[in-house]
Formats: structure tokens, sequence, C-alpha cells
């Protein structure tokens, strides 16, 4: 990995043209994943991502190059690729001594992945694969993944700041097909953290995750199709912050705000949610798939009050979009790797729980849906719009839960959804999902504990 | 590269890897994005990456990298090796020997190459300023100019190696307008292996009609509504469906095309091609991802199903050629079955004559939420879309906040003519726009 000596090296050849500040962001990753399906071990692959990205900002504009020619010469041709196209006077910025910072490591890994025999990582698999057959013979096929990644960065800039660590994430799923002959329904377990394969030995039974996707998609076969209409819905816990993460929270990055592309934008200390809600945004929890201990500018990460009791309080902020919007770096800029300038993103981002309680909520609505699981969803923040879809859902007549029902969709716009929410349940949990967006494809968190939503357009097809 | 490819063939040999392939991918890119005339993000990029595979007891290993150093030999060997070893795929696999003809397709030109920087950016300032100047409701948006070149290179012991150098150029624009407080977003793409061909003006003009045209819009009460998809919408519906004609899908019991080869599985009016020779769509290329030769295929021909798309193992397991439709997702993938231009033949209707046919109506112009709303395996959608009712075949009024919901497999059986408007927006799907007849919508 790039040293103190040679960093500083590339990043006066970043500033050489003009540029106010330079960064780079090198990594060497290692990959290692594993996909059983027809129970059979299918593919087991490896691999090592490898280079370095530079960037070099001139007042409001940046300019990024990378590259895995990580030589010194390699990393020098990359930064004044990126410097190029900076146009400047003569006025130059000086590069800081880099001085090595020292990280407090949040995130303890008993199992390194690399260090764990294959045959372990196998055997989870194969776990969840029997369980899952076993819970019925609708069963038809069930495929199941496991993934590990040991991520060492170095990011240093001109600032003086040069800082290294190390991230390990290990991540399994489970996804059931139930066959009918004429039709097939899907269940998805994806249980995933900032930790080593001891998540898989101690925290999750591979056996459970396995049961858990292959009972939905047994449940949601014989389930008829949802109704469409506009309805009350009663969101379950975990995944189902999925409606937080899409309505909300995607609007909230900085992103989208200091773009003027956000429907909160200059809303701060406005109520945007009702008052029941209170929604966070922390990077800091021990182990949690969001976490981290420096994000990708080396701003050590923190737990950001986004939204308190219905007011905005805080957006997610990068560098470069604090810099337009003349706030401070909230910890949040990240990327899928050296391949993607840093923007700002999600961590472990949840509806805090609230007072009221999971039986009154439903019995209380009357006539409508609960959505017991969540699958994945999209937003665009320009306009607030968003969709996603219920993976297993439940009709609700008059208070009571009668039967389940499959091919929900929910839709609406972020600003009005928020202030819709009526109840949030005392209990928050978290699940695992891989959020995308310009900086790519990295592991985030949703969670809440139950809510209800006064009234949404549930999408069906009866 | 050559050294180390050397080094490495040589290292699997020795460690009992008995057949080996590199699959070599160099990336070179340039994207310059701007918002209201200033610069947003300017990216240059280049990189590469090695794919290895081999056979160890006839079982297929994959490792890969993007660090071309001795430990990368000695981690490539070893993990092809214990991959292989630990495989537990009872399906014969090969390695092709390369003993067929490929195409010349001239997906190359070297013009392309020489634009400079300068000119991009000018370009997209320029795309930018014709936006804002087309409309005083445009508020703002993403205007991007983007060049991609790509050189795929597959090496292996049988003695075949080949490759083939593309490059492309992408000029996007995503335009919000904004009128008494109501925000519309839309955009629009176009993409050429000739600098000269792209109109940054028709760009602008249309992302901006497109933007305008969904200002104000509602949604509309639940029901069943007769609907037209917008060949836009209709190919992202495509997208997350092809995967049902995979023959991999079918083996693996998620597509219920299984066993349907020679039915009746759609309207008369439906054929579906798969051209990886088309000379201007995205996704061409002279041989797939096992290096097999490029051809042409219909999948569907008047409605009956006449062929799934294999890869070498797919193929061998049910007894037919390959289709050439190996895939992988990067260097670094497995290999699996991918369409290549994957289309909806044309009809012979405008798409004027498509809405007067329809008479009232709902043509939906984007969907979103694909990853979400759309099941592959039980070919259900439910998903938020956009688009504008139809009175008396004319446009009426724009609608959103509805989701269109249905199955794919009925949808194929109940098409009932589609435009000659053919479009490959950008992906590797293309389609005409189409009439699916009545479908579901959930609105207010």
């Amino acid at each position: 990995m790039v040293n103190q000596q040679t960093a500083q090296v590339v990043l006066e050849a970043a500033l050489s043209t003009g540029g106010d500040f330079a960064e780079i962001f090198m990594e060497d990753r290692r990959n290692h994943s594993l996909i059983l399906q027809d129970n059979r071990l299918e593919t087991i692959n490896s691999g090592r991502i490898h280079g370095a990205g530079v960037r070099v900002y001139k007042e409001l504009s940046a300019y990024y190059a990378y590259t895995n020619d990580t030589s010194r010469e390699g990393l020098i041709r990359c930064a004044l690729e990126a410097a190029s196209a900076v146009k400047a006077g003569d006025e130059r910025t000086q590069c800081a001594k880099l001085v090595a910072k020292e990280i407090r490591n949040a995130h303890y890994v008993a199992m390194k992945p690399s260090e764990t025999d294959t045959k372990l990582k196998a055997d989870i698999l194969r776990a969840a694969n029997n369980s899952a057959r076993a819970v019925s013979e609708e069963i038809s096929q069930v495929t199941c993944g496991y993934r590990d990644s040991e991520q060492d960065v170095v990011i240093a800039n001109s600032e003086g700041l040069y800082v290294t660590d190390t991230r390990v994430y290990s991540r399994m799923s489970c996804q059931a097909i139930a066959a009918s002959g004429t039709e097939n329904q899907m269940g998805f377990e994806g249980p995933g953290a900032l930790k080593g394969f001891e998540h898989f030995m101690s925290t999750i039974n591979p056996e459970v995750i396995g049961r858990q996707a292959a009972s939905t998609a047994v449940k949601m076969l014989h389930a008829p199709v949802c109704p469409a209409g506009t309805m009350p819905v009663v969101i379950g816990d975990g995944f189902g912050g999925v409606i937080f993460h899409e309505a909300c929270g995607h609007s909230l990055e900085a992103t989208s705000v200091a773009l003027g592309m956000s429907e909160f934008c200059g809303k701060l200390g406005q109520q945007v949610a009702a008052p029941c809600v209170t929604a966070i945004d922390d990077g800091t929890m021990p182990g949690e798939w969001g976490s981290e201990n420096v994000d990708d500018e080396g701003t050590p990460t923190g737990r950001l009050v986004l939204i308190e009791n219905g007011i905005l309080k805080n957006y997610m902020v990068d560098r470069l979009n604090g810099r337009r919007m003349g706030m401070a770096p909230t910890g949040s800029a990240r990327r899928e790797s050296y391949q993607y300038a840093p923007t700002s993103r999600m961590r472990n981002t949840f509806i805090a729980g609230g007072s009221d309680d999971t039986a009154e909520m439903i019995s209380t609505m009357g006539d409508g849906l609960y959505a017991a699981k969540m699958g994945g969803g999209s937003v665009n923040p320009a306009t607030g719009e968003f969709n996603f879809a219920v993976n297993e859902g439940y009709l609700v007549k008059d208070g009571k839960i009668t039967t389940p029902v499959r091919g929900a969709s929910l839709i609406g716009k972020g600003n009005e959804i928020l202030m819709q929410i009526d109840r949030v349940g005392r209990t928050m949990s978290m699940a695992q999902g891989m959020c995308g967006s310009m900086s790519g494809s990295v592991p985030t968190n949703v969670g809440q504990p139950f809510i209800r939503v006064k009234s949404i357009i549930v999408g069906g097809r009866a | 590269m050559q050294a180390f490819l050397d080094q490495l063939m040589k290292a699997a040999k020795e460690a009992g890897i008995e057949v080996a392939e590199a699959y070599i991918v160099e990336n070179e890119s340039f994207s310059v994005i701007t918002n209201q005339g200033e610069l947003n993000d300017y990216q240059s990029n280049m990189t590469r990456g090695l794919g290895f595979r081999g056979l160890v007891n006839g079982k297929m290993g994959y490792a890969s990298t993007e660090a071309f150093d001795e430990e990368s030999i000695a981690q490539l060997v070893k993990g092809v090796k214990e991959s292989a070893l630990l495989c537990e795929d009872t399906d014969t696999v090969f390695l092709h020997k390369g003993d067929d003809q490929v195409p010349e397709l001239g997906l190359y030109n070297p013009e392309l190459d020489r634009v400079s920087a300068a000119d991009k950016l000018a370009m997209v300032y320029k795309l930018d300023e014709a936006c804002r100047a087309e409309d005083p409701r445009v508020k703002n948006g993403y205007n991007v100019v983007e060049t991609i070149k790509a050189n795929v290179r597959i090496v292996n012991t049988y003695g075949m190696d080949r490759s083939f150098c593309e490059n492309i150029y992408v000029v996007q624009a995503k335009v919000n307008s904004e009128e008494n407080g109501f925000v519309s977003s839309s955009g629009h793409l176009a993409y050429s292996r000739d600098v000269n061909a792209i109109d940054v003006n028709a760009v602008a003009k249309e992302a901006v009609k497109r933007s305008l045209d969904g200002l104000h819009a509602a949604s509309i009460p639940s029901g069943k509504y007769r609907t037209i998809f917008h060949h836009d919408a209709m190919v992202s519906l495509l997208g997350v469906f092809s995967s049902i004609f995979s023959a991999e899908s079918a083996q693996k019991g998620m597509s219920l095309l299984k066993g349907k080869l020679g039915e009746t599985i759609a309207a008369p009016c439906v054929t579906i091609t798969d051209d990886p020779l088309l000379p201007d769509a995205p996704n061409s290329r002279p041989f797939d991802a096992e290096g097999v030769a490029s051809k042409a295929h219909v999948v569907v021909e008047n409605g009956v199903f006449r062929t799934f798309l294999h890869n070498m193992k797919t193929a061998y397991k049910d007894g037919v050629e390959t289709t050439g439709n190996a895939g992988k997702s990067g260097y670094a993938s497995s290999v699996y079955v991918k369409p290549s231009n994957f289309f909806f033949a044309k009809g012979e209707k405008s798409f004027e004559e498509l809405l007067s046919d329809m008479g009232d109506g709902l043509v939906i112009t984007s969907v979103s939420g694909l990853h979400a709303g759309a099941n592959a395996v039980s070919g259900d959608f439910s998903l938020l879309s956009k688009g504008y009712t139809v009175k008396n075949g004319k446009r009426e009024k724009a609608v959103e906040q509805i989701t269109v919901a249905g199955n794919f497999y009925e949808l194929l059986k109940n098409i009932r003519a589609f435009a000659n408007d053919l479009t490959f927006p950008g992906s590797a799907m293309g389609s005409p726009s189409v009439d699916v007849g009545e479908l579901s919508v959930s609105g207010s």
C-alpha cells in the first residue's frame, strides 16, 4: 500500500496545477464468494480488487482519476491526469506534511475470513439449503450465497491526513423458490455484518435463515393477489426500515441537497415528519453492516440525528458537498471502491423506537395491509417519489390479520408519507442491504420498529 | 501483461490445472457531468482486470485480480485450484477450442479516441446550456458526456487468443422542471460510435420535452386500463424478464418456460431476436464470454418459442449447440447466460396509429423500481409508473403515482400490436412501443 512518503509526492503532483485540495484513496481488497444451488456448491470465486483514485478540488469543482497501476509512477500519472483538468491562475496550495493518524478500531473481528477454512463457509450454505428444503415439498429451488471481503484502505489528503484501516465484511443469503407448476414465488433472507466469520457461528443461525426464506415463498405461493387502493398500512420492523431509507434517507444526502435536487432543501429546523418520528444515521455501531471507523474520506464516523420528533435536524454531508453547502462533513462519504469518487451516503439508518404498542396499532387500523416483510425499492430524490415491494403481506380486516397476499407494492412521495406515520412501536431492529447510488453499491443497514402509516397507495393486481 | 500471462499459465500447469483460460478486460473511460452550468464531476480512468479459470478433475475453478504482481499469480493459481476442488457442479464444462470463425464488426472507431477532454467539456456545457435555454421552467438537472473504450481478450491453453476493442460516446441529459411548486423529472440519452452522429440540441430538446410533459401529473383512479408501453418502458420490463429465456434459468427451475419449446407462448405478432451482430446496437460483440463466435437467433417467432439462450455448459446439458450467449458481468465474474442485443421485432403501424386504435386508455412512458417490483421467477410485476391518459386516440393528461401490475407471461400472450419505432435506448434490450391490452392500475 502507498506509504506516507509516496502519498506526499502524489498529492503534491495533484495540486501542481492550482487545485486547492487533493486526496488519495487506495485499496487492496480480497473477496471470496460461494454459491450453492441445486443442492450443490456451484461456484467458488476469489478476487483481488486493487487500485487507487486521486481527487483534486478547485473551489466547488472536483476532478477524479483512478487506476490500478499503483506503482509510484502510476499514482503520480493518475494525480497529474486529475490535475490536468484544473483551470487556475498562478495561485498554488501547498500540501501539508502528512502525519499518520491512529484510529481506534471499534469493530472486532474474531475469525478473519481469509484465515477461515472454506469448508466452514460451505457448511453454513448447506445448513441453510437443507433447512429451506425441509420446509415444504413445494420448495423447488434454493440458492444460497456467501460472500466475505477484507478491504485495506489508505486515505491521505493535502491537509496532512494519512489514515489506514481494514474493513472486514461477511454476508450470507438464501433465496428459496416455491413452485406449484404454473406459478413461482420467492422468499429471501440476507444477514451480514462488519465482522468476520464468527457472525455465522454465534449470532446468525443459517438453518433459521433457510427456514424463513422458504416459509415466505410457500406462504406467498398460496396467497391471493393483493387488492389495489389507498389504505392504512402497518409495516414490520427490520427491513421495513427500507421505507425510511427510500422515502426520506436518499433525499437527506448532501449528494442531492447540495444541488438543490432534494425536496428537503432549506428545511432544517422545520417539521418534515409526524412528531412521533425520530430518525438516526449511525456509522459507529460496533460490527454493524453499515458501520466504519472512518469514512472513505478519512473522516471519523459518528451518530447523526436526522429527524428529531418530526423536526429536520441534519443532512448527511461529504467534504465536497459540504463546501457547496457551507457545512462540515459528517463522516458520511462512501464509495463502492476506488473506481468511484466518494459522496454522502447512508450507513445504519433507522427510525428510532417510539412508545406505541404493536398489537394496538393493528387492532385499531380498521381495514388495510400488514406488510410483514419488505423487499427493495427506489426513489427519485428530486421529486421524492418512491416505490417498494412487499415480499410478505397480510390483509387486515376490522383490526384483525386475515389472509396473506402477494404482489403488493407501496408507492408515494417521501415528504407526504413521513407526515402520515401515526404509530411508532417500541423495539427497533435492523436488516442488511446493498444501497446503490452515484458512488456505487455500499453496505447499509435499514431499521425501524413496527410503524403505521395512516394512508398510502398500495399497488396490487386485484 | 504478456509476461504476467506466460508466468501465470506456467504456474497453473505446474499446479495441475489441466486447462486454463485468462479473460482480460482493459477499460479507459472519461466522463464529465454538469448541473446548471457548473462542472459537477470529472472522471478519467484506466483500469484492467483479469479473470482466471481452469479445470481440475473436470470441475471449473475461478479467481481474479486487478494487481499484476507475483503475489497475484500465487493467489490466482491457489484460488482456481481450491475453487475447482470444492465445486460440486455435476454438469460437464468446457473451454472453447476456438475452431470457429469470428466475424469482423467494426466496433472501434479510432476517431472517437482523438476527441480531447476540452471538446467533451465544451459538449457537456453546450448540452447544459441547451436544456436551460429550451424552457424557463427548467430548474436543474444532470448533463453527462461520457466516452468508454474497452478491450476484451480471451487466451486459453488450447491456443485460442481472441480479442476485440470497442468504444462508444454517450450523451445524457436529466432535467428537473418546476412550475407552481410541482417538480417533474425526466431525461434522454443518445449514444454512438460516431461522435458526429450525436445532436446535442436534439438530446436537450427531447429531455426537456419529457420533463415538461410530466408537469402537473396526477394519479388516476384504480382500475383496469387498456395500456400501451412506450418503447423505453417496454425495454425496462424486458430487461428484467429476459432471464426467463435463459437455459440456465430453465435448467434450475427458475423459468416457467421450461419444457415449452415449440409451444405458443406469446401472441402471433410477437417475435423476439437475440442479435450480437447489429452494427449500431450497444451490446454487439464478435464473440461471447467463452470466445464462441457470435450469431443471431430468433428466440420467439410469431409467438412460438424456438430456443433458449445457451452457453457451452447449458447447451451440452440440453444436447444442443450453444447460441453463443455466454456472459460475464465483469472480468471477475463466472460465466452465465446473458442476452446480447435482445429485442421485440417492430410492427407496421406508427405510434400514433397505435394510440388511435386504442382510443381510450393509458400510455406508460417510464417504470421504476424494477429490482423491487418485478419478479422474474413468478413473472409478476407491480411497478411505479409514469405516463399519460389517452382519450379518443389523443394524449390527454399526465399521470404519475400509479402502479401498473400484471404478469409478464400473461402479457406476452395479450400483446395486440407493436409500433414501428424499435429503439435500443442504451441497454442491451430493444423494443418498439407496444399495445399490451388491459392491465391493473392502482392509483388514487
